[in-house]
């Protein structure tokens, strides 16, 4: 057999087949990438300001919260696996910050205070999933009804505001100039996810585990500290999505997140993962957050009737998978 | 050091009621090919799952290069070392093909994961078999691969990882000719290089004589032939050790019951009056089924399971031409088989048989629900269902008990009560047989005779030739490849003539 070095001079290929390789390994994304350029130009056909500076700082900064939440709820579904706690461990996230605060914490140690929750969730949820082998479905959605009600419970249904005058720099201020930080946070986490994905050995794995966990067993993968791994980085990101929120709108909620689970997950497979597990990428979620986020706001500018808003989103769901089904059975 | 790579002495192991090894010896010297044979169910998978790790053995002594192992082999051999190649592939669909290969050797997950030395890496295993196929295949994803082109992926993984001793279980199954030549000639030259240990099985003669060394052959978990030259050791011989009951065991080949049997129905289908139940073509095949005929379908699983899946209503006929006394058979749905008369009843228990969730009582009435329609339980299929353990003497505590309270062959009768009420026309079986006991065995033989005397054709699929030579009357014999080859009658079907047209050993 060759040595290594031997095997990788002989595989030398043009740069151009590579490139196509990318391009084709990206398709959904770009297909959503370019279904959203259509869709905010459609809206702005109507109302000429969605397409102003100040509405689309608008929609990415209420999208960056979704975007982060959907990134830890990618991470589960690719092992095919699912995370309904997210949006509990966000709204709990809050309270638990806006709480340390308010007792005289520091940001600093207020925020910890915020991640820790995010990690305890997960750390039960891996825990329940991988050691006890409950089925993720029942224990997440467990530990989303614990968490949605304890964040009632640790202020008796009250809301707090958020006493340093500083925090929303967190969220709105800006590090690198002329880049908002939630714009910041969105794209570094994007870059190291994606990143992490596909070179490293670990972010293969994750996708061995979700083809087929017995395979994955079998050829010697980690299989558990994987799964693991998964849940833990899906609580935590969910706690850093509900610090931002709180930062950007100085208030802790207990219903804040209520609604942002099944956005996350709907983000997910409008990015083009399978429940099934085995797919997904950082950015198709992160297009699939944008993607929801513009219509929401879309059909706000054109006043549509909130009521019909999940309809709408629902409709879109629907065509994003039945695309994909069609693309993929062609292929 | 022993002069042994693997040696296994008296190896035991039981699964719940059943015992599948009593006290299996096995050696493999480094560098040889072995083959391993034995019959359904005498227990090669499961000592191969065994030596691989898969399972853990009851009682008796393993050693790997000399050293003793225990009984997690896992941890006490160096992982990669003994490699296995299943029918039930181990691979992870979504991902490409470079990353199927190269993923087992990256141990390390904070290690970046590096693309092109992945493609690499899998294109220099593929080029072991096939330069062409890796050149073509390291960028797809396995789950667009051909069940072919999987297994060729799974093997180039087993001889990447370093592997001492390679575990072949049944690797050309699903191989073209072609194909399993190319193999066998990387297999000889990785052989010659390193001297890797293969023990391989398979159910091809002429593979067996083209490419082994030696041939352990086991027998009812027991070594029947141990390490025996392949150069001194007859077809005939080989195919007389695998038997399961030619011996010792029940009243082997009870002539007086063939006799007054078969003679009837031979009465119906020689007078070749009316038209016939059942008549299959293909290609210059052409097999007329008149009732009370027992048909047997004998050869690679390709050919039978196609014909079996068109008549049970689970396939279309494909390159069949099938006709249901006189016109052309084309079920929709296993339903629409069950209504016209054919009772399908399958070895694979697991997957397509036994309702495992539901009592017996419910798996009893089963078939005949869907054949009169019915959608709503009775009172009266409880009274019914005692009656069918009753008559076919099966012991269970109760009928709301679940199936898996029964032993598999019990199991196996459960299914073939289900279709004896209903009077089927056709019964089709699928290795109706495969793990059963022998005792069972031979009560299900008794029930199928009962039900063609009753005038019900059968066809019958097994790979054990003696249940073939006892019970069939018709045996349609089909190539590896799974094409007909040849009606076998009454008088000319022996183990011999049936390994000589289906090419397989048994």
């Amino acid at each position: 057999m060759k040595t290594l070095p031997q095997a990788i001079s002989a595989e030398r290929e043009p740069p151009s087949k590579t490139r196509r390789r990318i391009a084709s390994s990206y398709r959904t994304e770009i297909a959503i990438a370019i279904a959203i350029v259509v869709i905010e130009l459609a809206v702005g056909m109507i109302v000429p300001a969605a397409l102003s500076v100040g509405n689309l700082a608008n929609v990415t900064q209420a999208a960056a919260p979704l975007a982060i939440m959907s990134f830890g709820v990618l991470l589960v579904i690719i092992t095919g696996g699912i995370d309904l706690s997210v949006g509990s461990v966000f709204s709990l996230t809050g309270m638990v910050t806006g709480l340390a605060m308010a007792h005289g914490c520091g940001a600093l140690v207020s925020s910890l205070a915020g991640l820790g929750i995010g990690l305890l969730v997960g750390a039960v949820n891996g825990a329940l999933v991988t050691f006890v082998g409950l089925a993720p479905f029942v224990v997440t959605l467990s530990t989303y009804a614990i968490a949605g009600s304890l964040s009632f419970i640790v202020t008796d249904g009250h809301s707090l505001p958020i006493s340093d005058p500083n925090y929303w720099l967190l969220n709105s201020g800006t590090i690198v100039p002329g880049i908002p930080n939630y714009a910041l946070w969105c794209v570094l986490l994007l870059l190291s996810i994606e990143l992490g994905l596909n070179k490293l050995v670990a972010g293969r794995w994750l996708y061995a585990v979700g083809s087929s966990s017995s395979s994955a067993r079998a050829i010697g993968i980690p299989v558990n500290r994987i799964r693991l791994c998964a849940y833990l980085l899906s609580g935590l990101l969910a706690s850093f999505a509900g610090i931002l929120s709180i930062s950007y709108i100085s208030n802790a909620e207990a219903t804040a997140g209520s609604s942002l689970m099944l956005q996350a997950i709907a983000a997910v497979v409008i990015g083009g993962a399978s429940l099934f597990g085995g797919t997904g990428s950082a950015i198709g979620a992160l297009l699939g957050a944008l993607m929801i986020t513009i219509i929401q706001n879309g059909a706000n500018l054109i006043g549509v009737n909130s009521f019909w808003q999940g309809t709408v989103t629902g409709i879109v769901i629907l065509i994003a998978v039945l695309v994909d089904r069609v693309t993929k059975a062609r292929r | 050091m022993s002069e042994y790579l693997l040696s296994a002495r008296s190896i035991e192991k039981r699964f719940g009621p059943t015992t599948v090894l009593r006290g299996f010896d096995l050696s493999v010297a480094r560098g040889e090919v072995h083959a391993f044979l034995g019959g359904n169910g005498a227990g090669k998978s499961t000592f191969i799952k065994i030596v691989s790790g898969q399972h853990q053995r009851d009682n008796g002594a393993i050693e790997f290069e000399g050293r003793p192992v225990g009984t997690s082999i896992t941890a006490d051999v160096d992982p990669g070392a003994i490699a296995v190649v299943n029918q039930e592939l181990a691979l992870l669909p979504h991902l490409s093909v470079a990353e199927n290969i190269a993923l087992p050797r990256l141990r390390h997950g904070a290690r970046t994961y590096s693309e092109r030395i992945a493609r690499a890496m899998a294109t220099d295993a593929l080029s072991l078999i096939d330069p062409q196929f890796a050149h073509e295949s390291v960028d797809r994803l396995v789950g667009d691969l051909t069940l072919h082109e999987r297994q060729l992926v799974e093997i180039a993984r087993a001889l990447s990882s370093g592997a001492k001793l390679l575990l072949l279980d049944e690797p050309t199954a699903n191989l073209t000719a072609a194909e399993t030549a190319r193999l066998f000639s990387v297999v000889r030259r990785l052989i010659a290089e390193t001297g890797l240990a293969v023990l391989f099985v398979s159910h091809r003669m002429r593979e067996i004589r083209q490419v082994a060394d030696v041939c352990t052959i086991i027998r009812d978990g027991k070594t029947a032939v141990d390490r025996a030259k392949l150069t001194s050791i007859s077809d005939r011989d080989i195919v007389e050790s695998m038997g399961q009951f030619m011996t010792t065991d029940g009243p082997a080949k009870d002539s007086t019951q063939r006799a007054s049997h078969p003679s009837a129905s031979r009465a119906v289908a020689s007078t070749g009056a009316g038209v016939p139940l059942l008549s299959l073509r293909r290609a210059d095949v052409r097999l007329d089924v008149y009732p009370g005929t027992i048909v047997g379908l004998a050869g690679a699983p390709a050919g039978p399971a196609s014909l079996i899946d068109a008549l049970a209503g689970l396939a279309a006929p494909g390159e069949w031409e099938l006709l249901r006394a006189g016109k052309p058979l084309h079920y929709a749905s296993t339903s629409a088989a069950a209504r016209d008369g054919v009772g399908f009843i399958s070895g694979d228990r697991a997957d397509r048989g036994i309702l495992h969730s539901l009592p017996i009582v419910d798996n009893l009435s089963a078939a005949e629900r869907v054949v009169r329609g019915r959608y709503f339980a009775r009172r009266a299929e409880a009274a019914h269902g005692a009656q069918l353990l009753e008559t076919l003497n099966i012991r269970a505590g109760s009928l709301w008990d679940l199936p898996a309270t029964l032993s598999g062959g019990t199991q196996q009768k459960l299914l073939v009560a289900r279709w004896l009420m209903l009077n089927p026309t056709l019964l089709v079986l699928d290795e109706p047989t495969r793990g059963v006991d022998i005792r069972t065995k031979r009560e299900i033989y008794g029930l199928v005779r009962r039900l063609a005397e009753r005038g019900c054709a059968v066809v019958w699929w097994s790979t054990e030739y003696v249940e073939l030579v006892e019970l069939c009357d018709v045996v349609l014999a089909f190539d590896p490849n799974g094409q007909p080859t040849k009606v076998l009658e009454h008088a000319d079907i022996d183990e011999s003539t049936l390994a000589d047209a289906t090419g397989m050993a048994a």
